[in-house]
This record gives C-alpha cells, sequence and structure tokens, in this order.
C-alpha cells in the first residue's frame, strides 16, 4: 500500500474513531452512574447535528455562534431527556428506564421527521476545512481530518482533568461507585447525574457537528448506527470507564476503517465486526479493557 | 366443577371465533384482514419473547435476528423453482436450494426449528451474561443475523431481498398457529416446569438452592422463544409476500418489546391485548400521517407524527403505569363468575455432617480458619457469633454457593466440599436465607411445589402438551397434594392461593421453610429464622423448630442472633469469632464462656462486673 | 428551653416492608457527650442511627436537631441525606463504605464536599493525618488497598470533614483486632474532648459503656434499659441483652 493511501486510512480511522469515542464517553458517564444504556444518546448526537445545520446553512449565522449554540441547544435537550424520562424512573426497576430510553430514541428520531422532515439535507463545508495541505512525500490531507481527532482529545482531555481535578468530577466518580455513602457526604445526587447528562449531551453534539461536516449531509436516522457503534465502543473500552470509552472507539474506528482498506471483499461485513469484537469481549473479558468489576452482590 | 365449566366456555369461545374468522372474509376488506393477520402474528412473538424475557426474566434484544431466520427459511421453501431462478440477479443461487420446495406447514415448523437451532448456539455462550450485557449481545447476534443475509447473496438474495412469495398466511393459518402456540405456553405455564421458569427469574440463587440447574432452564427458555419467533417471522414473510434485510432491524425487536410492556411483563394474556392494542393503534394513527379536513379546514397530513404519538404513549405508560395493562395478572373465566385440600417422610445415619478442617479465604481475607463440627442425626444445632464472625460464610461453604480454600465437608457420609447447590441439594440439604428469598410473584402453594421440582419425571417438552402426556397431568397433581399436605402441616393452608409476597412476615419465613422441605431434605439449615420477629414470633417459632424436628425427622442446624431462641432451642451450639471457631459446648457451657462473653461484648467483659 | 440539648428523638419507628425494626424508640443527645447506642445483631442499632441521617424512611412523633452554630431547632424527619450534613449531622457507616477506587486524599475531600473553604479543608486533612498517622502515609493509595482498621481510620475521618457538629460513628470497631479497638476508642474519647458530640453505635458493648457519657440498650427494636456508661457497666441485665439470660 502506499504512503499516501495508508495516511489517508490512517486519519479517516482516527476521525472515525474520536468520534465513536466522543460519543461513547456520554454513554459511559450514564451507564457508570445509573446502570442505565441511553439509547436516545444517538439521538441526542443527531440533534447537535441539525442544530448546526440550521443555525449555519438555514439561519445563515457564523459557524463560531453556530456551533456554540447548537451545543448549548443539544445540552438542553440532553438535559431534558433525564428530567423528563428517566428522573421519574430512578426508583423503579432498571428496565423500566430502558424501555423509556427507547420510546424517547423513537420519539426524537420521529419528532426529528416531523419537524426537519425525512429528507436528507446536505451540509456546506466550510472551505477552508476542505483545502488540502500538501506535503512533500506527496501526502495530502485535508484540515478537517486533522480537526476532528485534535477536538476530540482535547475534550476528552478536558473531561478528564473536571473528573479527576474537581469537586463535582469527585462526586461524580463517587456516585458511580456508591450512591448512599456519596449522598452521606452532602453531594446533591441528582444535580451531579444532570451533570453527567449535561456533559455527555455536549460532546455528543460535537461529535454529531464534526460528523455532519465529515459526511456532509444530515438526516433524522443519522444518530442510530452510530450510536449502537458507539455504546458497544464504551462496552469494550470498560463501561464506566472514561479513558475506555475513547480507547474503544479508537479501536472500532480502526478496525472498521483498516479491515476495509486491506480486505475491500470484506466492505459488507464491516457492521459486523464491532458485534463480533463486542460479543468476543464479553464472553472473554466482560468488565471491558480498562473497566474495573461491578459490584455484584448475593 | 370450575375446571369443567372454564374448559366448556373456552371451547365455546374457540369455536364462535372459528366461525368469525371463517366468515371474515365477507364482511372485512383486505386491509382489515391484514390487520387482523398482524394480530395473530404480533401476538405469537410477543408470546415468545415474552417467554424468554417476562418469564424467565432473560433480556433479549435479538427477537428481530431470529425472525429473520425464520422468514428466510420459510420464504426459500416455499418459492417455486421458478421464481428463484428469475429473482436471484446479482448472483447465482446456490444450485441444491433452486429446488427444494417444501409444503407451507412444513415450510413453519423448519423455520421455527432453523430459529430455535440458532437461538441454541446464541444461548450456550451468551447465557452466561447477565442483565443488560444479555441484551446488549443478543443485540448484536440479531444484526450479525441481518450482516450475514445482507451478503450472502447465492443464499438470500442479498439487499434486494425476496419477492413474490406466495401469500399463505391466511386467517386461519394465522390464528390457528396463535392457538396452538397460546395452547402450549398456557400449559406449559400452568404446570410445574412453568413455575420453575418464574423461579429462576425471581430468583435465580434460590432457585439453585431448590435443586434446579438454572442455565440449562434458561438455555431451554431461550431456545423455545426463538421458535416462536421464528415462526412469526415465517409467517409475516407469507402475510407480506416481500422480505429483505431491512425488515429485521432493531426497531422490529423494540415493536415486540413494546408490545410485552404495554400488556405487561410476563403476562400471556398481557401479550395478546398488548399485540391487539399496539398494532391496531400503529393502523388507526396512520390518520395523523393522511390529510384532514374538519369544518372546511384543510389539515394536511404531517409524516412522522404516528411514530411521535405512539412514543410519547409508550413513554407515558412506562412512568405511570410501569407494570402494563395486565400487570403479572392472567384472564381467566372465573372473573365472570362470583368467589367461592396427604404424608411420607423417610431416613438414618448417626453422623450427618462433618466438616474437617475447613478454610475458606477471599482474596488474601480469611473468612473462615480451621471449622471442625460434627452434627449427629436428630441434633438442633446453633451458629452463633458477634457480627462479621462468618456465620453465612459456614452456610454457604455447607451449601455449595462457596468452594471451601481447603478441607472436607462430609455428608450423610459422602464428600460434598465443591458440588454446586443444586447437587447438595439433591443430595438431600436444604436451607433458607438470611433475607428471605421468596419467589414473590407465585403463589404460597407454586412456591412449594418449586421445591418437588428436583423430583419431577416427567420431561420439560411433555407440558407442552399435557393431554397427550398425561403423566405431567397426574404428577402435577400429586406434587400439589404433597405442598398442599405440607402447607397444612405448617399452618399455612389458608394462604394458599394467596401471593408470597402478600403474607404477613412470620408466616413467609415459615413459607421458606415450607419450601426448603417440600425437596424432602435430611438436613435443614437455617438463616436466622428469628430475624425481624418480635418476641412472641420467636416464641412461636421455637416451638415450631423443634416439632419440624420430630415430625420430618430432620436435622438442623441453626444461625441467629436472638440468643432467647438459641438458648432454648439447640442441643449444642458453635461460635464463630472473626472466622475463628472458639467455643462449642451445651448453651450452658456456651453461657459461662469467658471467651465467648468477650466475643460479645468487648474485651475484660468476662472480668468486669458486666459479666 | 434546655440550650443543652442537640437532637431530640420521640417514638421512631422504622419498619422495611412486613418486619418492624424499631419500635417506639426515644432518645436524647446533649451538646458535648458521647453517647451509645448498643445491643446484639440485630436489635436495630444501624436502623436508628441511619434514620437519623435519612438514609432511611422512619416514622417519629419528633426527630429534632439544634445546631449549635445559630440554636434554631429543625425537624430533620424526612429530609434528605444530603440535608444533614449541611446542618451539621455526619455518619461513619457500618461496614466504613470506603471508595475503593478514589485515594485516601480523595476520600477525605470528598468528605468535605459541601465546604469551599480551600485553606480550611487542608487544615482538616492535616488533623485528621494528626489523629492517624498511617494514613498519611497512604494518602496516594486508593481505599482499596488500605487494612480493615485503616479503613475504618478513613471511614472517621471523612465523616470528620465536615466539621459536624453530632458526629456519629456505626459501628468503628467492627471487625478490628484488639489493639486497634483501643486505639480507636481512644481517638473516639480525643474527638470528644475537642468539644463534638458524639453518638456511638456499638456492638462492643463493654468498651462503648466505658468512654460513653450515657447509654441506650436496645433489644429486638426497642430501648431495654438506659442509664449513664458506669451504670449499665454494673448491670448485669446488659449481658442478658446479649446472651439471653
Amino acid at each position: 500500500m502506499e504512503l499516501n493511501i495508508f495516511v489517508q486510512h490512517f486519519i479517516n480511522a482516527l476521525s472515525l474513531g474520536s468520534l465513536y469515542g466522543l460519543v461513547a464517553v456520554g454513554y459511559t458517564m450514564v451507564y457508570g452512574i445509573l446502570r442505565l444504556i441511553n439509547f436516545a444518546h444517538g439521538d441526542i448526537f443527531m440533534l447537535g447535528a441539525y442544530f448546526v445545520y440550521f443555525a449555519t446553512i438555514v439561519y445563515k449565522l457564523p459557524w463560531a455562534v453556530g456551533v456554540v449554540l447548537a451545543i448549548i441547544g443539544t445540552t438542553i435537550c440532553g438535559l431534558l431527556v433525564d428530567r423528563v424520562a428517566y428522573k421519574p424512573l430512578r426508583e423503579a426497576p432498571r428496565i423500566s428506564a430502558l424501555i423509556s430510553a427507547i420510546g424517547v430514541s423513537f420519539f426524537i428520531e420521529n419528532f426529528a421527521v416531523v419537524v426537519f422532515t425525512g429528507m436528507p439535507r446536505p451540509v456546506v463545508q466550510p472551505p477552508i476545512l476542505m483545502k488540502p495541505i500538501e506535503f512533500s512525500n506527496g501526502v495530502r490531507l485535508i484540515p478537517l481530518g486533522i480537526l476532528v481527532p485534535v477536538v476530540a482529545f482535547l475534550l476528552v482531555g478536558a473531561l478528564l482533568w473536571l473528573l479527576y481535578k474537581t469537586k463535582p468530577g469527585l462526586a461524580m466518580r463517587a456516585i458511580s461507585f456508591d450512591i448512599e455513602t456519596t449522598r452521606m457526604m452532602g453531594v446533591s445526587v441528582n444535580k451531579i447525574i444532570a451533570l453527567a447528562f449535561g456533559l455527555g449531551s455536549a460532546l455528543a453534539a460535537v461529535a454529531g457537528i464534526m460528523w455532519a461536516l465529515r459526511y456532509p449531509r444530515v438526516e433524522p436516522f443519522m444518530g442510530m448506527t452510530p450510536g449502537i457503534k458507539a455504546f458497544i465502543a464504551a462496552v469494550f473500552g470498560g463501561i464506566g470507564s472514561v479513558p475506555g470509552a475513547m480507547i474503544g472507539g479508537l479501536i472500532l474506528g480502526f478496525v472498521e476503517i483498516m479491515s476495509v482498506a486491506f480486505f475491500p471483499t470484506l466492505s459488507g461485513y464491516k457492521d459486523a465486526f464491532a458485534f463480533l469484537l463486542l460479543i468476543m469481549i464479553l464472553l472473554f473479558r466482560p468488565t471491558g479493557l480498562l473497566g474495573e468489576k461491578l459490584e455484584d452482590k448475593i | 366443577m370450575k375446571s369443567v365449566r372454564n374448559l366448556i366456555l373456552t371451547i365455546i369461545f374457540v369455536i364462535l371465533f372459528a366461525v368469525f374468522l371463517e366468515k371474515a372474509p365477507e364482511f372485512l376488506n383486505g386491509y382489515w384482514q391484514r390487520i387482523l393477520n398482524l394480530i395473530a402474528i404480533n401476538a405469537i412473538l410477543a408470546l415468545s419473547l415474552n417467554l424468554i424475557y417476562g418469564i424467565t426474566g432473560m433480556f433479549s434484544l435479538g427477537h428481530a435476528g431470529f425472525m429473520a431466520i425464520g422468514a428466510y427459511v420459510s420464504a426459500l421453501l416455499v418459492l417455486s423453482p421458478a421464481q428463484k431462478s428469475a429473482m436471484w440477479i446479482l448472483e447465482d443461487i446456490y444450485p441444491f436450494l433452486l429446488n427444494v420446495n417444501a409444503p407451507f406447514v412444513v415450510s413453519l415448523i423448519l423455520a421455527g426449528l432453523a430459529a430455535a437451532f440458532f437461538g441454541l448456539l446464541v444461548a450456550l455462550p451468551v447465557l452466561r451474561l447477565g442483565g443488560d450485557y444479555l441484551g446488549i449481545a443478543t443485540l448484536g447476534f440479531a444484526e450479525i443475523i441481518r450482516i450475514l443475509i445482507t451478503n450472502m447473496a447465492p443464499l438470500t438474495n442479498g439487499s434486494l431481498g425476496l419477492k413474490g412469495i406466495p401469500a399463505y398466511t391466511t386467517l386461519f393459518m394465522s390464528w390457528g398457529c396463535l392457538g396452538i402456540v397460546l395452547l402450549c405456553t398456557v400449559c406449559m405455564l400452568k404446570s410445574n416446569f412453568g413455575g420453575v421458569l418464574r423461579a429462576v427469574r425471581d430468583d435465580e440463587v434460590a432457585a439453585k438452592m431448590m435443586g434446579i440447574n438454572t442455565f440449562k432452564i434458561k438455555v431451554l427458555a431461550f431456545t423455545l422463544g426463538c421458535f416462536g419467533g421464528g415462526l412469526g417471522g415465517a409467517l409475516m414473510g407469507n402475510l407480506i409476500t416481500t422480505i429483505d434485510p431491512k425488515m429485521f432491524m432493531i426497531t422490529q425487536t423494540y415493536n415486540i418489546l413494546m408490545i410485552i410492556v404495554v400488556g405487561g411483563l410476563g403476562s400471556v394474556t398481557g401479550s395478546i391485548i398488548g399485540s391487539f392494542l399496539v398494532t391496531t393503534m400503529l393502523e388507526w394513527l396512520r390518520f395523523v400521517e393522511n390529510p384532514i379536513t374538519i369544518f372546511n379546514i384543510n389539515i394536511p397530513g404531517i409524516p412522522g407524527m404516528r411514530m411521535v404519538i405512539f412514543s410519547l404513549l409508550l413513554i407515558m405508560v412506562i412512568i405511570f403505569r410501569r407494570e402494563g395493562i395486565m400487570g403479572m395478572r392472567e384472564f381467566s373465566w372465573d372473573i365472570f363468575f362470583p368467589k367461592r385440600k396427604i404424608k411420607d417422610f423417610e431416613s438414618k445415619t448417626e453422623t450427618v455432617l462433618e466438616l474437617q478442617d475447613v478454610k475458606l479465604k477471599f482474596g488474601g481475607l480469611s473468612a473462615i480458619e480451621n471449622l471442625n463440627m460434627k452434627i449427629r442425626h436428630w441434633e438442633i444445632v446453633g451458629l452463633i457469633g458477634p457480627n462479621g464472625a462468618g456465620k453465612t460464610s459456614a452456610f454457604n461453604v455447607i451449601s455449595g454457593f462457596y468452594k471451601p480454600t481447603s478441607g472436607t465437608i462430609k455428608f450423610l457420609g459422602k464428600s460434598i466440599g465443591g458440588l454446586s447447590p443444586d447437587k447438595v441439594c439433591q443430595a438431600g440439604m436444604s436451607r433458607t436465607f438470611q433475607n428471605i428469598r421468596l419467589f414473590g410473584n407465585e403463589t404460597v402453594l407454586q412456591n412449594v411445589m418449586i421445591g418437588s421440582r428436583i423430583r419431577q419425571k416427567y420431561h420439560w417438552w411433555m407440558s407442552l402438551l399435557p393431554f397427550v402426556f398425561t403423566d405431567v397431568i397426574k404428577e402435577d397433581a400429586e406434587v400439589r397434594a404433597q405442598a398442599m399436605n405440607l402447607l397444612d402441616q405448617l399452618g399455612l393452608d389458608a394462604f394458599a392461593d394467596e401471593k408470597a409476597s402478600s403474607l404477613p412476615y412470620g408466616a413467609q419465613r415459615r413459607l421458606e421453610i415450607a419450601r426448603a422441605l417440600a425437596t424432602k431434605p435430611r438436613f435443614l439449615l437455617l438463616d436466622e429464622p428469628a430475624a425481624g420477629m418480635n418476641p412472641q414470633e420467636s416464641e412461636e417459632l421455637m416451638k415450631f423448630i423443634r416439632r419440624l424436628r420430630d415430625e420430618f425427622d430432620l436435622t438442623i442446624l441453626l444461625i441467629e442472633h436472638d440468643m432467647k431462641v438459641v438458648m432454648n432451642v439447640c442441643d449444642y451450639i458453635h461460635v464463630l469469632d472473626q472466622g475463628v471457631h472458639i467455643a462449642e459446648g451445651t448453651p450452658e457451657e456456651i453461657k459461662s464462656n469467658p471467651k465467648v462473653i468477650e466475643a460479645y461484648l468487648g474485651a475484660g467483659a468476662s472480668e468486669g462486673s458486666a459479666a | 428551653m434546655d440550650a443543652a440539648k442537640m437532637l431530640t428523638i420521640e417514638k421512631l419507628n422504622v419498619s422495611y416492608g412486613a418486619i418492624h425494626a424499631v419500635r417506639d424508640v426515644s432518645l436524647e443527645i446533649k451538646r458535648g457527650e458521647i453517647v451509645t447506642l448498643i445491643g446484639a445483631n440485630g436489635a436495630g442499632k444501624s436502623s436508628v442511627i441511619r434514620s437519623i441521617m435519612g438514609l432511611v424512611k422512619a416514622k417519629a412523633d419528633e426527630m429534632t436537631f439544634i445546631s449549635p452554630r445559630d440554636d434554631k431547632p429543625v425537624s430533620i424527619l424526612g429530609k434528605p441525606a444530603e440535608a444533614h450534613v449541611k446542618l451539621g449531622i455526619s455518619l461513619s457507616p457500618e461496614g466504613r463504605k470506603i471508595l475503593p477506587h478514589l485515594t485516601v486524599e480523595e476520600n477525605l475531600n470528598l468528605g468535605a464536599y459541601i465546604r469551599d473553604d480551600v485553606k480550611g479543608i487542608a487544615e482538616d486533612i492535616e488533623y485528621v493525618y494528626s489523629l492517624f498517622p498511617r494514613l498519611k502515609e497512604r494518602r496516594r493509595q486508593k481505599g482499596s488497598t488500605l487494612s480493615g482498621g485503616e479503613q475504618q481510620m478513613l471511614a472517621v475521618g471523612r465523616a470528620l470533614m465536615s466539621r459536624p457538629d453530632l458526629l456519629m460513628l456505626d459501628e468503628p470497631s467492627l471487625g478490628l483486632a484488639p489493639i486497634l479497638v483501643d486505639e480507636v476508642f481512644g481517638i473516639i474519647r480525643e474527638i470528644n474532648a475537642q468539644g463534638r458530640t458524639i453518638l456511638l453505635v456499638e456492638q462492643n458493648a463493654f468498651a462503648a459503656l466505658k468512654v460513653a457519657h450515657k447509654a441506650y440498650v436496645l433489644e429486638v427494636g426497642s430501648v431495654s434499659l438506659s442509664g449513664t456508661g458506669a451504670e449499665l457497666l454494673n448491670n448485669p441485665k446488659v449481658r442478658a441483652a446479649y446472651l439471653g439470660g
């Protein structure tokens, strides 16, 4: 394989992987605290993409403003989902919240169909992100391909700083292990849960925006497959672990892109790799790569 | 008699319904016939997923995958060779497939079997996982199945799908299949085997202690459920006449999940009602997507609105009526009519249980150090010690929940160290738990009947057709009679049809003992039988424990904190403190043993005047 | 009103489903006291202390806390645990409940969650380290790597970090070697001498009675005896409560 082609694949894998990672972080934070698979998370990601589409393309706002508005809008949606559909079910059996999550996912997708119509809409990419940079050895790179992983790594770095260096972060790490004891320390559990939803949604919004730029279009069901794959990435990296989610996402991205790059005949099976990877890890290391064993009491 | 009356009513209903189906084409147009068909097919799918999830408690998100297998198997068998050779455009069909052909009914059965076979393959590795992980893994398998179908063009015609499948699914076909599935499900669930399934769902640990191989039961229920999934998928394909891989996405599983949640998880009636409601609702809601004219105002149809309303309704059901329409209740003719009870046990060897140098370590921590104990037939022995002494750990080692790190445990002369709980139970040992572990959703009688499962002689599959295999009815009747007898002896007969969780606390304790006795043990372990009882209740309990020993010829080992109970009821007492066996003797010896006093009241207490 | 009162409980009842774990328990704690609640396993001691903390649903005629900070009586019945911490109550729970994946220092910081005075928190961490020098050696280690005794120290230290007026300790001697038991009780005395009121739940009756100003003996959910620590130490009925007379 030529160097240029390989670099292209590498950058592609890095971009895709870091996008999966950003979405996976939201799954892992919520699951770590509530043991809830937030099926609606992929759709929150979709909302982020639509918001930026409307802000910049329909309402012609500058990109910087559009991106900020989209992140704020998506975060509010994420918080609303928790408040309306999950909070009333905190004391209920876990399955109830799970069904509620499936319901919310349906709702958001179809609401998007109603409001935005089901038609895919093209996203106009800012030219500055698309102008290739050429290197002397023939390698050509598009700035977007660099921007995506850089933004993703910076955000996950910031999140880790928040988790490990601030008080709310400390509370969030404590809650994921023992809600009652954390409450005994004076922590308002619901606020911390809301914070987890808010942060997760904001990261999903950023991922959605970058996804819309990369595959330049938006449509109501665009969150479904990346959502499920990001969840797999979270399980693969070890559910509950933020660095794990990012690593899981990257591995998934590389497996998908590289398998097709090296074995083009397998391209039809691309989506199956994620699931195979998932089943393997569940069978041989159910806690994932970096996961700690969750308490399991008789 | 009540059951005869109910049988007659059921037969009348079935005949009336068959007449209705016969006449239906005369007054229902194609559209309504199709909805009726869909209701029946959805009901089959819902029943089969309910068996896996609602009744046996395995969270599976893989149903769509099994439906897909069923649909493709059936379609490949009923399509004519001419149709097949015309349809495979991109790649040629495998030659052997071209000429395979089978009648529709045979194809349905093979569709179910194929799905069940794949279900079994999935179940064996995946059912070791629990909870959400099981859900995710099954979802993963369903997606893999779909992706394989998309890519294996010579077998499945790939993403183009199959068209022109003969519309063999008539009203009689779909409702007939539903009738058979319903009959088998109801019979199985009513038999003691059904009780076992629910027991696995409610409390797997307690079920193991009843001698049930829970893994086997789960694999079985999963495989049966997959059969239903395949059957439903096949009927669906022959109704819609076109199938392609996109039909079997995760949304399909969600739809079925919604039906059983709306109807009530674990309720057969609920699945039927749920599929009726959800199917018709989805159809009826189409009006919001069509233009409407009200008072000359034109309201254009809004695409997507149907699913918006539907998903909102679902969220509301979950938040405000989480148990669904039926909860776990079932339909019975009895609701239309105003309302209106046998001995044998065995035994004898000198030493019943012998522990030699038993050690138990968790990681580096030592839970039990060198426990030696000999319990003779007919004795009531107490195991006491302060909090964290290792008493429950000792129980768990004896009953097989933990494997001892070293040492031997002999029960009735045979070594049982390291056997699983169900094997230990089968050897004649039974226990109760500190925090009562009843199958709370089952009736008192059913709880006791599950205890008899280890002596059940009929095979599980016979319970599907009890009218053919009358042993099922006979044996279940016997088990029922014995269970009633047991309840009678323990003074619980009045509660027989009550839900176990609705019993007063003292009665729940006794029921747990009754359930333990139903396995006909020779040795009974009681973990804190007096916990949570008031002084008067514990007084009664003491008499009760002695009576148990006498009437059932038992040997009993009990953990208890209520010293009054221990000192009064036990012949002999062992004392543990922080995993160390510090004393043994008669109640009088124990009471004045300085080590014991120290363990309980703190160092120095035995010399101090508190002693 | 008696200014020295801190916590007054009248007819406290706690039920778990069909189990009536605490029946009509009344007790009173005065400022500066060590009060102990003793009794055999399953007598309902933990339920009492957990209901004071707001961790279990309870019924009572009265449950009033008077904070020395403002002398205002506040009913704490039915309030969530986090509100109690802000009022000045903290609990070192049974089984220590150390967060195993957080370091010693992070556990202590969590105890100070309601406070914002960075300097004060740092001082208090040093204070806890002075009480338990071994914790200082292990400040960067994860909670799960500590021994049982060290975890107990950390639990007590963590409960002190919110600067509580009422410190509640649930079974601080559980599972500890005798020599450590003495150490823990020594420290309880020290903390009390520095002006904190303590409610101590203990199975180790002898040790608890020796340090307590006042004691209540719980039997099957109700108070069967009460008196000063010294009185009960000489009362043969205490032993009966444990060993069934």
